[in-house]
């Protein structure tokens, strides 16, 4: 892990300096979590796509605003983050609630499994506050104090959109997981 | 709700101390309802990871492009030695803040004309006939030589006609004496014969 922080740490620095091929190298580490991370949390895989490309390319052009290269998976999810958000905005009419995702739009691949299509219908019916907290807690690993930075808020804002969320998902898919292990 | 000291979610993400979720372990033993709790959170956990992540549909991939490359100052300036850059910038400001806020050099006194014009006339006349005089004698050495060219070739012209004349004179008179030579023997003959 050490190793890799050591390393990812090299390719900002030259990727800094202009080359195209380290910051590359960086991005190909890097881009199925924000690919994922952006699926789950705008349902569209196109849409999802756009959004990384948009992301690294906005984090290239920005990477002299990273003060800590330790901290640059939080950064770049915060970069991601801004990125999905400005799509949902302009998703939803004005004056609306933040919208669930549509029912039949999400597009998590294709696993036949009940499990998968609960959790797919599960996470849907999260706000997309919420879906983003378990996103980047469950599926990303992130710490409280970095998710509220990625998501410019405090840390009990996090958790209780968290918590709340795992209410919401525990009532459906505890029973589900139990019934679908074999 | 549970009973447990500290919050079960935050003991389920590890995101207590060491200490409080030594704890909340101990708890855990004695209490049937925070176990259940914990277990519903774990298959919740479970359920969630069942969802696998999925490849992008391509690879994502910058090529070099100067639209998107920062400028030689964006890379001068996140190349490190920010303070350094800074500094030697701040030094610069101070320089030229010192070279504007210098006082204004004392105006110089005005000229008297006529001592100028008299001092440019004599650098130029001392300066300008030992220049006139050495063309003028470079002129007339160069006049000199081409009359005794001329002359001397002249003579040569006039000697080569005087030898040419002395050539024809004598080669007439030869004639002439060869004439008056067959006229003599032609009147001695005529003697003889009367």
């Amino acid at each position: 892990m050490i190793f890799r922080e050591v390393e990812d740490r090299d390719l900002i620095g030259r990727a800094r300096q202009g080359n195209v091929e380290a910051y590359n190298l960086l991005v190909s580490r890097w881009e199925k979590r924000v690919f994922n991370y952006l699926l789950r949390l705008v349902g569209d895989r196109e849409d999802a796509f756009d959004l990384s490309q948009e992301t690294f390319l906005k984090a290239y052009q920005n990477l002299g605003k990273l003060e800590d290269e330790a901290r640059f998976s939080t950064w770049l999810f915060r970069i991601a983050h801004n990125q999905a958000f400005s799509l949902l905005r302009r998703r939803r009419p004005e004056g609306e609630p933040p919208a669930q995702l549509p029912a039949g739009k999400a597009s998590f691949g294709l696993y036949p499994a009940e499990l998968s299509l609960a959790v797919r219908t599960a996470l849907d019916r999260l706000s997309a506050d919420q879906r983003e907290a378990v996103l980047l807690k469950m599926y990303q690993g992130f710490k409280f104090e970095e998710m509220a930075e990625i998501l410019s808020c405090p840390v009990s804002t996090v958790k209780s959109r968290l918590y709340t969320a795992l209410d919401l998902l525990k009532d459906t898919l505890a029973p589900a997981y139990t019934r679908g292990v074999p | 709700m549970t009973c447990s000291p500290f919050d079960l979610k935050d003991y389920f993400f590890e995101e207590l101390p060491a200490q409080e979720r030594a704890l909340v372990e101990e708890h855990l033993k004695q209490c049937p309802g925070c176990r259940e709790e914990i277990e519903r959170l774990r298959l919740t956990g479970s359920a969630l990871a069942a969802l696998r992540e999925e490849e992008p549909p391509r690879r994502i991939a910058f090529v070099s492009d100067q639209v998107f490359e920062p400028g030689w100052w964006q890379r001068l300036w996140q190349s490190g030695p920010r303070l350094g850059f800074a500094a030697a910038a701040m030094l610069s400001v101070a320089i030229l803040v010192h070279a504007f806020a210098r006082p204004a050099p004392i105006a110089p006194a005005p000229l008297d004309s006529t001592a100028v014009e008299a001092r440019i006339s004599a650098e130029v006349a001392q300066r300008l006939e030992p220049a006139i005089a050495a063309a003028v004698t470079a002129g007339e050495a160069r006049q000199a030589q081409r009359a005794a060219q001329l002359v001397k070739e002249t003579e040569q012209r006039l000697d080569f006609d005087r030898r040419a004349d002395r050539v024809a004179f004598e080669e007439t008179l030869s004639l002439l004496q060869k004439k008056f030579n067959v006229l003599y023997v032609a009147s001695a003959d005529l003697g003889v014969r009367r």
